[in-house]
């Protein structure tokens, strides 16, 4: 009988051409000894003759280092090269802002299709794009949950269409209204209240209010020259006054602001003492 | 795949191109700012040898891999009855292990995309599967730069685009 095909192979012979392409496992064309299996009580695993594990697994045998590298070197036409302008991620944000990302599915089965492939998620820093102050808070009033103030990016994700490329237009679309939308003053925005800020103003406020009437109202007592509002405001008690009640109000409560704050309002109201 | 035609993509400007299957278009090419790879499987040494596979191509065509890393793996257990009338104190209990593995690759165009996504996956071993993520970054569309009505020429009664 004529012995495998493996006994016959030399040391230095071309394997990508033994296993071009992916196929089952051939014991009488692979010259490995390789066993697999549970081996029996006292024993070894069995050889690989005949053996259905070696043959079920899927092997890489049409894939070793020189073959991945004849194929890559064919291939390497095909590519193109990356500009050596954009190598770090700030530049690309820079010329490049808006990032699209979307996912594809390979997974073996019946059907190829997989339904979540047509999600598009648009994300872009609002920094980029051409807003004004007022164009800015509307937009993001606009947008809800979709905007991340400590990164200052606006992810908007679609869904809503059955292909790809239609979300993908949906998404610049609204991108697009949004835009628009928040560059339009509307007549009913000049009723916007204290509630509807998203920071706090001091000027106008109660909290200056107060501040003055009871700086007028000590002024008065003490029989000081009349002083103008202005001056007041001018001044640097008040001034500190203010910049810590800002700060208390727009960052929170931290050990630091509630100094400063105690701070100013003893040199407002002259009572070092405490 | 050896023989696969790809539209779009640029050999050396410098020389003639040799390969004739290689056909350069115009339009410009799409960026990728990162590709993340999830693959998944039920068997850890398949797994392995699908990563060294992958980050080789990626080597040998000029692609960065940013990271490699492998997420733990999740087991699905079913317990169900062991018969198939009555004896409900016997049960059988069925398991099912996914392994993952991450790659990161950075910076590619389309066309390296492209030939690199197709090689990868043409060569996926039965049972595995991937996921793709691609981010891909563009310029802001024209008619985001400014307002419509802003470039308008000007009427009396500006239309408002919405």
């Amino acid at each position: 009988h004529v012995p495998p095909r493996a006994e016959r192979m030399t040391v230095d012979q071309d394997w990508t051409s033994v296993y071009p392409t992916a196929a089952a496992f051939k014991p009488a064309s692979v010259p490995l000894p390789i066993r697999m299996g549970y081996p029996v009580k006292r024993g070894v695993p069995p050889p690989k003759e005949g053996n259905l594990e070696l043959i079920k697994i899927p092997n890489f045998l049409h894939l070793t280092p020189p073959a991945i590298k004849k194929h890559c070197a064919a291939l390497k036409d095909f590519c193109t090269e990356w500009p050596n302008a954009l190598d770090s991620d700030e530049k690309c944000e820079q010329h490049f802002p808006i990032e699209i990302e979307t996912v594809d599915y390979v997974s073996s089965g019946t059907s190829i299709r997989n339904p979540q492939a047509r999600v598009v998620t648009l994300r872009v820093k609002l920094s980029n794009l051409n807003l004004d102050e007022h164009a800015k808070k509307k937009l993001i009033k606009l947008v809800g949950e979709r905007y991340c103030k400590d990164t200052d990016m606006l992810t908007i994700t679609t869904d809503r269409c059955p292909l790809r490329r239609q979300n993908y237009d949906y998404g610049i679309h609204l991108l697009t209204v949004l835009y628009h939308e928040s560059w339009k003053t509307e007549m009913w925005e000049s009723e916007k209240t204290e509630e509807d800020m998203e920071e706090y103003i001091w000027e106008n406020s109660c909290s200056q209010k107060n501040a003055l009437d009871t700086l007028l109202r000590i002024k008065a007592s003490e029989n000081v020259s009349n002083v103008t509002k202005e001056e007041l405001l001018a001044s640097e008690v008040v001034k500190n006054y203010r910049n810590s009640v800002i700060a208390l109000k727009n960052e929170g409560e931290t050990e630091n602001n509630v100094s400063q704050y105690k701070e100013s309002v003893k040199k407002l109201l002259n009572i070092q003492a405490l | 795949l050896m023989g696969a035609r790809l539209a779009g993509s640029h050999a050396d400007t410098q020389e003639p191109n040799t390969n004739p299957l290689v056909s350069i278009s115009d339009e410009p090419e799409t960026l990728y700012k990162r590709l993340s790879l999830l693959v998944k499987g039920h068997d850890k040494a398949v797994l392995d040898s699908y990563e060294y596979f992958a980050v080789l191509a990626a080597k040998e065509l000029g692609i960065s891999v940013e990271k490699v890393h492998k997420p733990p793996k999740t087991i699905e257990r079913l317990t169900l009855l062991k018969s198939v009338h009555i004896y409900k104190k016997h049960r059988v209990q069925y398991e099912m292990r996914t392994h993952y593995i991450c790659l990161e690759l950075k910076y590619l165009t389309g066309s390296t995309a492209a030939v690199y996504l197709e090689y990868v996956q043409r060569n996926l071993p039965e049972g595995v599967a991937m996921e793709v993520k691609k981010t891909k970054i563009e310029k802001i569309p024209e008619h985001i730069q400014e307002p419509v009505w802003d470039t308008l020429p000007p009427v009396e009664e500006a239309e408002v685009k919405s």
